[in-house]
């Protein structure tokens, strides 16, 4: 099936890139509406868009009736306004209520406008309006800067065996663009990041820079680190001058070229002050003047504004995008890593959605808004939303096991959230009636999707709470639990995660089974090494330690290291679990 | 050294040449830096003149006091060029282990091991070596113990640059080859001034371990050669064997000052200004100061100076490097570095491996009587260290928490401590020695007094900085819940400690077991005195030229050394950085 999958897809690629738009409708036309839904969300998201608009308007409606809203909303609005409003006609009714059922309230009152305004122009204006494609609005595939074939990550565990970080991925950045890569903490992000621009070499596949292979193209880019990276006992000017120096660049061109750029980011007369003297806003700015500096043909951005306070970060990303839009940076495309989904649909024209455990690209597409972008538009809210459901949506497929090693079931991960957080969403959510869209619970609470998401996830695991297209609702132990008191919220708990959380029922079992019910921490960490790197291991090790002592699983004994079976008896390792 | 301080201030302005204005009050301002630098290259002039004399290895020493100022100057350019020495060294040795893995596998581990040998143990192969090189000129035996000088200042030195720079954030590492930084660029504007601090400061320890040891390194007997050099060391040598009071407190007082002028004239100039290689986000409020740095800084000659030679050559040298790493092909470079690598590491390998054969072979030829002497004496001086470590911690941990606690009494005390730190304590032992003689004690007890006037200190400023660095907030509570003084020391004031005592443990431990080998046996009015101890053993087989036992008693020390550091101190450093540490 998947092969034969592939075959059809790389056909229809093919016949897309050739223009061949009859052949391409022949062939939707000649499978079942799901089949071809699919088969079109699998292929360049320029080709969607080019082979949708030229879809005779049947085929469309039938074919919006089987993309998942967002998906739907989005290629609709590649026609225009009249073709629209005639696919939404056209639409299975059932399908059509469904649709709009789905949409959020912002878009679905865009739309409802936009197809009032339809319906006007079309009894004001007699006639067909002519379906004007210009050639040249056919996306033309470019050459990309840097492409990335197959390249995945693997590190080595302690134990000799690997841990796969990134999934075989494919991914290339094309010129004109920015690009953002959105993906929780600890997706691999940054691992990919760094593999694309040079820094380390993908454990296998490989990455061309025009066609070239990396290590031997010398590819001129630049990267902004969350950390600043500044050389903290060089001045201002001289970090900017220091890249240019190591390119041999002659004193008075150096610190002409860096002045230059100190003016660019606003940093014009700080040149002989040292780092420690600047406010982070203006650390990062040196960090821009010195990337800029190098006029790099693709900017990275490693969470950039992470480390800046939320007013500081929202001024410098103005600064950013408005030094973009007037071309007055000389660097191609920028490639932005970042966990904050605002700021990727506040910049990018293209967003990249990474799934975790092994790092593969959930999602790729446009988002074909003009700059600047309206914060509170019906079509940000639209995009927000929809990365909002595809990060919360668990994967979809679980990767097919590669022939010759023997599947090792996936381990079910404990999300890193705490019993107080679970507990704060719960009330928050039972006091909102029980339902609340995601997106909203984020804005009420200020929080970040990276924060957000493994209290959801959490909730869901321990079945408080349902997840269901981006709406969240709560159970009824979930009720029991955020009305009770402390006590009752323990017992619920811990209920909870011995019928649900496989760790926790590992480790319970294995303290009841002995005599002594004590067990050395190490052999848990032991277990949990078959399935994450190091560092995941003890983000696993100190939930289950956190859930475990709230849910009065068992008591933890930080001196030798083990944990010890909780018996109500033990008043005083009750006190300790309090005091963590 | 003192042409660092200038050149690497601010930047420099040389965008805009401007020429010397010569008026008067800067000319005045400029005329002791002048005049230094005349002195100094008159003393270079004096010293090579005497270098390349002929050999003349049995000086009377002149124990006269006006004799000092000329043996002074000996004795600091001994350990001035020891430390240049040693700095290159360090250098070359830190960069190699910290890029390249395969040889960092071996090299660490080797560090480890001579980083626990003590000085003596180096004297014969050193010294014979070079006066073979150089027969017939004084500069060999000057180099001789030179060497051995810096044999005894290197390895911390080493040790701290090679971690350093292996603990780089990983993103200024990032940035680093992003950009494209070569390996001079990369060591210039980002290991060395990331090792700096940490560079000062092993500095100034291995300064001062050169001055305890100068007497055994100016005067020493090799088999049956006396060999003396003039200086502080070999002065005060003489002025003990003698007995001569009077000698050996002329000799202590100019010890004491020259080390005092170099604090001022040298180190403290040198802490203020590597202030600025500090890896913090935002300004200290208070930070060290030096008066000699201001003077340095706002010198109009200086900085002409430094605008025409270091700054234009820093440059020369970059751009040199960047077209250098331009040209040449990555790949062919790595191949051809690759190979030396190997062809290296396989020599080292080899010698390693022979010197290991031959250092078996040579341990055969020990009797069981040797052996059981190594044995008793390595059981001896670990009791006598161990009960040093003690008397030390008794006294100062209480000393150095109530002056840490007290600002004020801080603000006196420590200066004066660090005076009383600084003065060598082998150059006060033959006035303890006449004491322990009056009273009647043996050196057996005696050694203990003596490994303590070396490494109490280690521990007393350990000490102090950790009580001073309580939160002041945690004092407020006990004050808060009323907690009785033992109370108050259980709860807070031995917890919070703890880290900064672990350090100052391992410090004194390493020293004392040094130490060992001039504590337990000393030349003094025409006798050797000596106990059984490991240092003992070592000191004698030195003095007699007997490399079995010489080699024994090393091998003996360096296990020791090692094998407590693996078992004890590392463990503690561990429950320190976890259990113990007072987070921000």
């Amino acid at each position: 099936m998947v092969g034969l999958g592939i075959l059809v897809n790389e056909q229809l690629s093919t016949v897309l890139s050739q223009a061949r738009w009859d052949r391409a409708t022949t062939m939707l036309r000649g499978m079942p509406v799901v089949d071809a839904a699919e088969l079109l969300m699998t292929v360049p998201y320029e080709q969607q868009q080019a082979l949708f608009r030229k879809l005779p308007i049947d085929l469309a409606a039938k074919l919006a009736g089987a993309f998942p809203y967002y998906h739907a909303y989005v290629l609709l609005h590649s026609r225009p306004l009249d073709e629209m409003n005639a696919v939404v006609d056209q639409m299975n009714p059932g399908e059509r209520i469904h649709f709009f059922d789905e949409l959020p309230e912002e878009a679905w009152q865009s739309l409802m406008d936009e197809l009032a305004e339809a319906r006007q122009q079309r009894t004001g204006v007699d006639g067909a309006v002519e379906p004007a494609l210009l050639p040249s609005q056919v996306i033309q595939p470019v050459e990309p800067i840097v492409e990335a074939r197959g390249i995945e990550k693997k590190f080595e565990r302690p134990d000799g065996g690997e841990v796969q970080v990134i999934a075989p991925t494919d991914l290339s950045v094309q010129p004109g663009m920015i690009i953002a890569l959105l993906g929780a903490s600890g997706s691999g992000k940054s691992t990919l990041l760094r593999m694309l621009s040079g820094l380390t070499a993908p454990s296998s596949g490989d990455v061309l820079w025009h066609g070239q292979p990396l290590a031997s193209a010398k590819p001129n880019v630049a990267i902004v680190f969350q950390s600043f990276a500044l050389f903290p006992w060089l001045t201002v000017i001289e970090n900017v001058e220091a890249p240019l120096l190591a390119r041999g660049m002659e004193h008075r061109e150096r610190h002409r070229r860096a002045l230059k750029n100190l003016a660019v980011v606003g940093l014009k007369g700080f040149e002989n002050a040292y780092p420690k003297e600047l406010s982070g806003g203006m650390k990062q700015r040196v960090g821009f003047a010195r990337a800029l500096a190098v006029e790099p043909e693709i900017l990275f951005m490693d969470e950039a504004f992470s480390a800046l306070d939320v007013l500081t970060a929202e001024n410098l990303r103005g600064e950013l995008l408005e030094l973009w839009m007037q071309k007055k940076m000389p660097t191609r495309s920028i490639f932005l890593v970042t966990h904050n989904i605002e700021e990727a649909v506040m910049l990018a024209d293209r967003v990249l959605v990474l799934s975790r455990n092994p790092a593969r690209i959930r999602a790729d597409f446009l988002i074909p808004l003009e700059q600047p972008r309206q914060r509170n538009s019906a079509e940000f809210l639209l995009y927000v939303d929809y990365i909002y459901k595809l990060m919360t949506e668990p994967d979809r497929e679980a990767e097919p096991p590669a022939p010759g090693r023997p599947a090792k079931p996936p381990y079910r991960m404990l999300p890193h959230a705490r019993p107080g957080g679970i507990g704060g969403l719960l009330e928050l959510l039972n006091d909102r009636g029980g339902k609340e869209d995601l997106y909203h619970v984020a804005e009420e609470l200020r929080m970040e999707v990276d924060d957000l998401l493994p209290i959801v996830e959490a909730a869901t695991l321990l079945g408080f709470a349902k997840l269901e297209k981006g709406d969240l609702e709560i159970t009824a132990a979930g009720k029991q639990f955020a009305e009770g008191d402390i006590a009752t919220r323990k017992v619920l708990f811990r209920e909870a995660s011995l019928a649900r959380v496989p760790l926790l029922q590992q480790i319970y079992t294995a303290l009841a089974s002995k005599s002594d019910h004590a067990m050395p921490l190490e052999f848990f960490r032991d277990i949990l090494d078959e399935h994450f790197g190091r560092d995941e291991v003890q983000r696993q090790i100190d939930t289950a330690l956190d859930w475990g002592r709230y849910a009065d699983i068992f008591t933890y004994d930080s001196e030798s290291d083990r944990l010890l079976l909780y018996q109500p008896a033990t008043v005083e390792a009750s006190e300790e679990s309090w005091r963590h | 050294m003192a042409s660092l301080a200038p050149g690497a201030g601010k930047q420099p302005t040389w965008l805009h040449l401007e020429g010397l204005s010569a008026s008067a009050s800067s000319l005045l301002r400029d005329a002791p830096i002048l005049l230094a630098g005349l002195a100094l290259f008159y003393g270079l002039l004096a010293l090579a003149q005497y270098w390349a004399g002929p050999v003349n290895t049995q000086p009377q020493i002149d124990l006269h006091a006006s004799a000092l100022p000329k043996y002074a100057a000996y004795s600091v350019a001994r350990i001035l060029v020891a430390y240049i020495l040693s700095f290159g060294f360090t250098i070359v040795y830190a960069w190699i282990a910290a890029h390249n893995a395969t040889a960092e596998r071996i090299m660490v581990p080797l560090l480890d091991t001579l980083q626990s040998i003590p000085v003596l143990s180096f004297l014969p192969g050193v010294m014979l070596a070079m006066v073979s090189l150089i027969p017939t000129k004084q500069l060999g035996v000057e180099l001789g113990s030179i060497l051995l000088i810096l044999t005894g200042q290197v390895w911390n030195m080493t040790f701290s640059v090679y971690s350093s720079m292996k603990s780089i954030p990983r993103e200024m590492l990032e940035a680093a080859s992003i950009y494209r930084l070569n390996w001079w660029q990369r060591l210039v504007q980002l290991e060395l001034p990331y090792s700096a601090i940490g560079l000062v400061w092993n500095s100034m320890m291995s300064v001062a371990g050169a001055w305890f040891f100068l007497m055994a390194c100016e005067m020493f007997v090799l088999g049956n050669r006396d060999l003396r050099l003039p200086g502080l060391g070999s002065y005060l040598q003489t002025a003990s064997n003698a007995g001569d009071l009077g000698a050996i407190g002329w000799g202590v007082g100019v010890m004491i000052a020259v080390i005092i002028l170099l604090d001022q004239l040298i180190w403290r100039p040198v802490i203020a200004w590597s202030e600025k290689f500090k890896m913090e986000q935002v300004e200290a409020s208070q930070t060290p100061h030096s008066w000699m740095l201001d003077l340095l800084r706002r010198s109009r000659v200086l900085s002409f100076a430094a605008r025409r030679t270091v700054a234009p050559a820093r440059e020369q040298l970059a751009l040199h490097f960047a077209h250098v790493a331009a040209t040449t092909e990555s790949s062919k470079r790595n191949t051809a570095a690759v190979w030396v690598s190997r062809i290296v590491a396989a020599a080292v390998v080899a010698a390693l491996a022979v010197a290991v054969v031959k250092m078996i072979a040579m341990l055969g030829g020990l009797t069981r009587a040797d052996t059981y002497g190594i044995f008793r004496g390595a059981g001896a001086t670990f009791l006598r260290v161990e009960l040093t470590l003690v008397l030390a911690g008794l006294w100062t941990i209480p000393v150095g928490v109530v002056v840490g606690l007290h600002p004020r009494l801080a603000a006196v005390a420590q200066p004066i401590a660090q005076i009383a730190a600084s003065v060598p304590a082998t150059a006060l032992f033959p006035i303890v020695l006449l004491f322990l003689i009056r009273v009647g004690g043996g050196l057996g007890i005696g050694s203990v007094l003596l490994l303590l006037l070396g490494t109490q200190w280690y521990i007393l400023f350990n000490v102090i900085a950790g009580a001073m660095a309580i939160p002041s907030d945690l004092k407020e509570v006990c004050d808060v819940f009323h907690l009785a003084n033992w109370e108050r020391w259980r709860q807070l004031y031995l917890p919070a400690i703890f880290p900064y005592l672990v350090t100052g443990f391992v410090t004194a431990s390493g020293g004392a077991w040094n130490a060992s080998i001039v504590a337990e046996y000393v030349k003094f009015q025409g006798n050797t005195i000596s106990t059984v101890g490991l240092g003992a053993v070592i000191s004698a087989a030195t003095d007699k030229g007997d490399f079995p036992m010489l080699l024994g008693g090393t091998v003996m020390m360096a296990t020791m050394v090692v094998v407590f550091n693996r078992l004890v101190w590392r463990r503690l450093y561990a429950l320190a950085a976890t259990r113990y540490r007072l987070e921000a």
